[in-house]
């Protein structure tokens, strides 16, 4: 009860900043990442038996497991395990079934396939699944009730598990201590096979195949397959078919000159040689993942220029493998997908031309689509593919294949016509930052180089520069009469996220964003979150291997730099080419700066320096913290960050002046052993610590996320266990002021001049900022902590937290968790007039606050905020696993008309009060006039 | 019931440590079987929290717990749970016999309270007890657009008292015609006390176009200066 009274306070106390639901989806946008997924576990299937749709479910190389639905390529669900997972993962699913089984790390898990929640969840502590597989049949008897997965397990434990499909409890165990390498599992009909790499004494290494009967998990047979030291390890295996009729196992010589194929469970090894020509670049083994399919599969040969490929045929009563026909080598890349219907097996060729549906039984074609491209997929390639076919008396009638590009776009080819793309190269962005526009950095180049001119030449730039704007105006007219139109109908949303050009309100701002797979992007925050252009680093960069690129924006283009290299590379914002450094000579900002002042963490001391000379010369200032503590983090007042006010206006008119220091630095450290943890203020120019503060029973292994902006800074921690007063996690906020008093600057108020480097000399006192702080117990964790930013500064601000658990960032106004709020009494009518509210020792985050509203944002690592051309709104850009974008309005949107102001209306009004002027006129004169006459 | 959100099972044969479920129930304010499968619960103590998945059968299930006093705070996209303290114990089921079992003891908590501020029980028991989650309501994102509709502008007090005076205006005259004679020469030697009807009585329209409102609030009672010709029209017309 006592919760709901607070929530209501907390619902009254907020001032209504939510989201409109009608601008929701327009002004934000969200993409929710999978990864790339794994082609050996990215598979179609109905989420029910007698389902009509099919999902598409996946599991990435991140180990995210997604649906995805394939009509337009919206998330169904995802669930995103911990970080920590090792060894391989998979995804399977049994024909018929309402589960999804994965394998990630120690954890087998079965999901409801159509909405993703747990069904099941099997542990195996300090043992690792290598392989998963579910078997389809058992004595060669479907059995469609519940389908069992079978595991095969290394670490703590080598062996291998069937498990019941319907609760996850152990079938039977097979104990495996040969201590060979676990490699795979396949199933065929009647016997599961184990394949291990068995490494003998003498080099090389030998396949060892172990036949298990899956009814009772004992060992039927054993033999080994030797490769002649062509398999050194399990990268070497190029197939190992999984639950296929005839299991196969493929493996090929260095130089791919022969490929070696048993058909497991025999001994014969088949060797093929691939086409003469072109030396081969990479063979890759289709064959369908079905057991009730036909025993027939597809090899490809990669060349340099292009690909060909054979079918072969398994003959599973002689054991032998025959080839019966080639498919066409063709010019330029492309992939191979196979699909099954019933038990007919169909290849699926995509290439950046056309798609073709072949059967595995003849070279006929059975359908043939033209591929038209879009503009996000030039210059890339399929990657990897899989398809579904619609066969109807002998001829395809439609395909859809979802493929993933080398550019890092997932994207569903529907007909030869691309359905959807999920931008998946955006997964795990490192570094991402603000660029202006092309043209509008021009413009304030241009004004730069005016300012800088003598009055005459200006003058003459000036005019040279109106005259030649007005080459855009014929244009400009043209325009005019759709624009009203359409603003006036209300269909200007669309028209506004094509137009970058047309961005009259600074909405449309350009995020590069770095990701750790080494791809540079760009992303339009006003148009949806559209990629603007999309380049893999390793281009730009050839030899260097990127792990976490960071990006630095300078007037029209973008620094990289990579921690691997000592260089630095510079790309064009708006196009995403490289620059040379030649080219950035004139485009460098002009700098006035004489001494800057840097500083860094260096052996667990911040040190600053002076004009960036970190290394060789000495610092100036050494924050060394007291001993035991160790540095977890600092952060500085960001450079840019304008200030309306130089004070705050009092109830009574009197004024309380923010202590406004550009240089302040907040350094967060903890003391592992006594729980505790210590927050400290300190100038950057002098090194002089300005404030210090310590809290007792903090967990100090979860994290202490702190931010600083404007006169206050604010941090949050979780509380440890060994808290005896209460628990949970707290949110502390601090309020600097030049003194105490009102009306009054602290000790430096009377001198016209001071010294930030030296603040306290002469004066006996130094410039000490006035902190007052208060304390809020939050219901959750913070993660991550941020401001919004305005043009002026005028606008109230808002303070950005991302809560990792409810998957959703936060933004808690500035009023709310003002220091000042009155503790333990109503505040008077002057403190009324001030906007504060009485203290209350918990804050809950009201849902309206949510900037995210009904979107989850998973793995949230870093939140930026960035000036909109309006000042009341502030562009908010998160990344992490997920990207996510927005536009807040902290004291409303007060310079723009919202979607409420319905211009229709005003129209109709305006015209209505017309027509009513036109017909009382006349009564009314006609009324006086009799008056006169009357009187 | 308990069967049931405990069908699954560890791989492991040795389970360390207490296991229980938080078991959703159906509420009126919403139907936990539509809660998306985001919904977590965190058992926080000190370390990285344990977490545990929303199930089919609507519950969060945790294994191997060690002894401990745990604050469990459960996150959904769409509802607002309790939070929840829950006490992790070892204790012996006789007293004596030295076989040891793990209590689980649950009871509500308060956000921004004294941990030792208890509140109801939710549940309470051996290895694998069901306690209870409760959901507290919906959560409601988005902020409802004032929109334009008639009936709120006819609400406005504005509105109200310029139709009300619209009424006075118009209806008046049409009253006075219906009357008959007697009262409305009553009437007339009525209005003729009230200061708003100084001017025509007949006509209270141009009666109240005519109206000086500031010699009225200055209380002057003379009605000599208004006899239908105050300056105003006069003035229109020589201009």
């Amino acid at each position: 009860m006592r919760f709901h009274a607070a929530l209501a306070l907390a619902a009254c106390l907020a001032p209504a900043v939510a989201i409109f639901e009608d601008d929701a989806h327009h002004i934000d946008f969200h993409h929710a990442l999978i990864g790339r997924p794994k082609h050996d576990a990215t598979f179609f299937q109905k989420p029910y038996a007698g389902s009509k749709a099919s999902l598409l479910y996946t599991i990435s190389q991140n180990n995210t497991i997604g649906a995805v639905n394939p009509k337009d390529g919206t998330l169904v669900w995802r669930h995103v395990p911990p970080a920590d997972a090792r060894g391989q993962t998979s995804l399977r699913a049994g024909e018929d079934q309402d589960t999804v089984v994965s394998a990630v790390g120690d954890r087998v898990t079965a999901w409801s396939a159509s909405d993703g929640r747990i069904v099941w969840d099997a542990r195996t502590p300090g043992a690792t699944v290598e392989d998963l597989e579910i078997l389809e049949q058992e004595d060669g008897i479907t059995n469609s009730d519940s389908k069992d997965p079978i595991v095969l397990l290394s670490g703590a434990e080598q062996a291998i598990k069937r498990l019941d499909g319907k609760t996850g409890r152990v079938k039977w165990t097979f104990e495996d201590a040969s201590g060979d390498t676990p490699f795979q599992l396949s199933s065929s009909p009647s016997t599961i096979y184990y394949i291990s790499l068995h490494a003998p004494m003498l080099g090389g290494s030998k396949l060892r195949v172990t036949s298990i009967s899956p009814v009772t998990g004992k060992k039927i047979d054993q033999y080994t397959l030797s490769s002649d030291g062509e398999i050194q390890n399990r990268d070497d295996i190029l197939f190992a078919g999984a639950n296929t009729a005839a299991p196969l196992l493929a493996w090929t010589d260095k130089a791919r000159s022969v490929l070696k194929i048993n058909i497991i469970g025999t001994k014969g090894v088949t060797s093929i040689t691939p086409p003469s020509g072109e030396p081969v670049q990479d063979i890759i083994l289709h064959a369908p993942n079905r057991i009730n399919s036909l025993a027939h599969f597809l090899v490809e040969y990669k060349t340099r220029k292009g690909q060909a490929a054979e079918v072969y045929h398994v003959d599973l009563k002689k054991n032998n493998i025959k080839k019966a026909y080639d498919l066409p080598g063709l010019f330029g890349r492309g992939t191979f997908s196979v699909s099954t219907s019933d038990a007919n097996v169909y290849f699926t060729r995509i290439t950046l031309r056309e798609v073709t549906v072949t059967s595995s039984a003849s070279d006929k074609i059975l359908g043939k689509w033209e591929v038209k491209g879009i503009a996000s997929l030039v210059g890339s390639w399929p990657v990897q593919a899989v398809s579904e076919v619609v066969v109807k008396g002998g001829s395809a009638t439609a395909v859809r294949t979802a493929l993933y590009f080398s550019n890092g776009q997932w994207v569903l080819i529907r007909n030869g016509e691309v359905a959807w793309e999920r931008p998946e190269f955006l997964y795990g962005i490192t570094s991402a930052t603000w660029a202006e526009l092309a043209e509008q950095e021009a413009l304030a180049h241009e004004l730069e180089v005016e300012g800088h001119q003598n009055v005459v030449s200006a003058y003459v730039h000036r005019v040279s520069r109106h005259v030649r704007d007005l080459e855009q105006l014929p244009a400009w007219l043209q325009s005019i009469p759709n624009r009203v139109l359409s603003s006036v109908i209300g269909k200007n949303d669309e028209s506004a996220i094509d137009e970058v050009q047309h961005d009259h309100f600074g909405f449309h701002k350009l995020v590069i964003v770095a990701t750790e797979q080494g791809r540079l992007a760009a992303i339009d925050v006003g148009s949806q979150g559209k990629p603007v252009w999309n380049v893999d680093l390793h281009d730009l960069a050839p030899g260097v291997t990127f792990t976490a690129p960071s990006v630095k924006a300078f007037r029209g283009y973008v620094e990289v730099k990579d921690p691997a290299s000592p260089s630095a590379w510079y790309v064009n914002a708006t196009t995403g080419g490289l620059l040379s450094p030649v080219d950035l000579k004139h485009e460098s900002p002009v700098t006035t700066d004489k001494n800057i002042i840097t500083f860094d963490l260096l052996d667990g001391k911040l040190k600053g320096f002076l004009n960036s000379a970190q290394g060789s010369a000495e610092p100036i200032w050494t924050f060394t913290p007291p001993s035991g503590e160790r540095i977890t983090s600092y952060v500085a007042r960001p450079s840019v960050d304008p200030v309306a006010s130089i004070g705050r206006v009092l109830g009574d008119r009197r004024v309380l002046y923010k202590y406004l220091n550009p240089n302040l630095v907040l350094v967060t450290s903890v003391i592992e052993a006594s729980q505790s943890a210590s927050i400290y203020l300190l100038d950057s120019a002098s090194g002089q610590l300005l404030h210090a503060v310590s809290h007792k029973d903090v967990d100090v292994t979860r994290p202490i996320p702190a931010t600083i902006s404007e006169n206050w800074f604010s941090y949050s921690f979780t509380l440890s266990s060994s808290a005896t007063s209460t628990r949970g996690y707290q949110l502390v906020i601090s309020d600097l002021y030049e003194s105490s008093l009102p009306d009054d600057r602290g000790p430096l108020g009377a001198s016209s001049n001071s010294s930030t480097v030296q603040p306290s000399d002469a004066k006996g006192d130094s410039n000490k900022p006035y902190v007052l702080s208060q304390t809020f117990q939050i219901p959750e964790e913070i993660s991550h902590m941020s401001v919004t930013q305005t043009r002026q500064g005028i606008t109230s601000r808002e303070l950005l937290v991302t809560l990792p658990n409810s998957n959703a960032i936060v933004g808690i106004p500035r009023a709310i968790i003002d220091p000042r709020r009155p503790v333990g009494r109503d505040p008077t009518a002057q403190e009324a007039s001030e906007g504060l509210v009485r203290y209350t020792p918990h804050l809950l985050f009201d849902p309206k606050w949510h900037l995210n509203h009904k979107y989850e944002l998973v793995g949230i690592k870093n939140v930026i905020a960035c000036e909109s051309g309006l000042e009341s709104t502030s562009l908010v850009f998160a990344y992490g696993h997920d990207v996510f974008g927005t536009r807040v309005a902290p004291s409303f949107a007060f310079d723009i008309l919202g979607k409420g102001f319905n211009k229709i209306q005003m129209l109709v009004t305006v015209a209505a009060l017309f027509v009513g002027v036109l017909f009382v006129a006349p009564l009314v004169r006609r009324k006086q006039i009799n008056t006169l006459w009357q009187a | 019931m308990k069967c049931s959100l405990f069908s699954l099972a560890g791989l492991a044969s040795t389970a360390l440590g207490a296991r229980f479920a938080l078991h959703v129930p159906n509420t009126q304010l919403v139907n936990p079987s539509t809660l998306p499968s985001s919904t977590h619960a965190i058992l926080q103590s000190s370390g990285p929290p344990q977490e545990a998945y929303l199930t089919r059968s609507n519950s969060f299930n945790f294994y191997n717990v060690s002894a401990g006093s745990y604050l469990v705070t459960i996150h959904s996209r769409d509802a607002l749970f309790e939070p929840l303290r829950i006490d992790v114990s070892l204790e012996e089921a006789v007293e004596g016999s030295g076989d040891k079992k793990e209590v689980i003891k649950s009871w509500q908590t308060f956000i921004g309270n004294e941990w030792d501020n208890k509140g109801e029980s939710r549940g309470e028991g051996g290895n694998g007890v069901v306690l209870e989650a409760r959901l507290l309501g919906k959560k409601y994102y988005f902020q409802e657009r004032s929109g334009f509709s008639p009936l709120s502008f006819l609400k406005n007090p504005m509105m109200l008292m310029a139709l009300f005076s619209m009424v006075l205006i118009f209806g008046m005259p049409k009253l006075m015609e219906n009357m008959d004679p007697e009262t409305r020469a009553e009437f007339e030697e009525m209005q003729k006390q009230s200061p708003l009807a100084s001017g025509g009585a007949a006509n209270p329209a141009q009666a109240m176009q005519n109206f000086d409102l500031a010699s009225w609030m200055a209380g002057k009672t003379d009605t000599s200066n208004s006899r239908g010709h105050s300056p105003a029209p006069q003035g229109k017309k020589r201009g």
